[in-house]
């Protein structure tokens, strides 16, 4: 995919001094991430910036041969993380965050959406299918981790309008949505 | 969070779909994974045959993953028929669901029925109470009236008895007395109500004869 512009623009590796100008490079920043996350369908990333399964660095740059050093990473990483644009994957022990360029209700909204387009309601669900199933290809969510997944689903169940379904482990990984 | 769970119920048959969508879900997995590594191996088996073109049909290794691609198209196609039944089942038991719903709501409509028919029926017995209750209240009615004219007659007789002393005390005939007077007041007071006038009098001579009768069955 092709990135920004600016992505090419070498101060936006340097953490700038001014406040005012910072804020605007971080914006940007999160700018970039936010958009090839979407449109590369990545959904988590570790601690240092860096896109999950495929360790793919935006943060540095060999065209330009310019990267972003640890301390301004967890900057922006803090900002995103006080903005909910990330949160933690706390299903397991390494230290990643789950990237959300949609806030958790509007993928919860999105799924409700599509429980209702394929008149899923009333049926159980299980999250494969919701992630990996034939029928939600063509949709946003499609590919999701199966844990994101739960945890969004949790506020359909906050809504009231749905149950989760475990299996003999007790683990969730199915919905019925009504 | 069991409070937010019991507010939807999961019945036997939703643990049921559960577990039959979990083993579609693993045979769904297992196609995908097999599909990914057939294209894989035929793209080794591509890059092999470029590599020697001339002596790759001798290459062991080259024969091998063909037989290999062979068997897991072979498994391929098993796991999509296996999950094709299990497609069919599931949507099997939905409609069997649904049928359950509508064999329900016929249930549920012929208790009512029946029972808004029940209720029909005491109806039935109400209406007959209310008939038996109007006849009796007819019949007392009857009873009343007959009890009222019964006193009618009597002040009648009684009328008629003191007009008979007043005859044997005065020397005149009855019938004289009696003709006379309900044609004074009707035609003096009330000349211009002529059907007025004649109603009056058609309601009173029923009255007057029978009047006239009762001495006649005394004496």
């Amino acid at each position: 995919m092709s990135l920004p512009a600016i992505y090419s623009f070498p101060p936006l590796y340097t953490r700038q001094p001014n406040a005012i100008i910072r804020n605007k490079q971080i914006d940007s920043w999160i700018n970039i991430l936010l958009q090839y996350s979407k449109i590369e369908k990545i959904w988590e990333l570790d601690s240092n910036g860096i896109f999950l399964p495929n360790e793919i660095n935006l943060f540095e740059n060999n065209t330009i041969n310019r990267s972003v050093n640890n301390t301004f990473i967890k900057e922006i990483l803090d900002r995103m993380k006080s903005d909910h644009q990330i949160i933690y994957n706390n299903n397991n022990e390494t230290n990643t965050f789950f990237i959300l360029w949609k806030n958790l209700d509007s993928w919860a909204s999105l799924i409700l959406e599509w429980f209702e387009t394929t008149n899923k309601l009333n049926q159980v669900v299980t999250f494969y299918e919701i992630s990996s199933g034939d029928e939600s290809i063509n949709w946003e969510f499609h590919s999701m981790p199966s844990y994101l997944i739960s945890k969004i689903l949790q506020i359909l169940v906050k809504r009231g309008r749905a149950t989760i379904l475990k299996d003999e482990y007790n683990k969730d990984i199915a919905i019925k949505v009504v | 969070m069991g409070q937010k769970g019991s507010k939807i119920k999961i019945t036997e048959q939703d643990k049921a779909v559960l577990q039959l969508k979990q083993s579609k879900d693993s045979i769904h997995k297992y196609t995908r994974r097999t599909s990914s590594l057939i294209d894989e191996e035929r793209q080794q088996l591509k890059s092999l045959i470029k590599e020697n073109p001339k002596t790759y049909k001798q290459n062991t290794k080259v024969r091998f993953i063909l037989k290999r691609i062979h068997y897991q198209e072979h498994l391929l196609d098993q796991a999509s028929d296996q999950l094709v039944n299990l497609e069919n089942m599931l949507s099997n038991i939905e409609f069997k669901l649904v049928e359950k719903q509508f064999f329900q709501g016929l249930q549920n409509g012929n208790v009512i029925l029946t029972k808004l028919n029940k209720e029909f029926k005491n109806i039935d017995d109400i209406m007959d109470d209310v008939q038996e209750q109007i006849a009796y209240q007819s019949e007392i009615d009857e009873t009343l009236a007959q009890h009222v004219s019964g006193v009618n007659n009597y002040e009648d007789e009684i009328d008629k008895e003191l007009d008979v002393m007043e005859l044997e005390i005065e020397g005149k005939k009855e019938t004289n007395v009696i003709e006379q007077i309900p044609e004074m007041p009707s035609i003096d007071k009330l000349p211009e109500l002529k059907d007025a006038t004649k109603k009056e009098g058609t309601l009173h001579e029923p009255q007057r004869e029978k009047g006239r009768q009762e001495p006649a069955l005394l004496a």
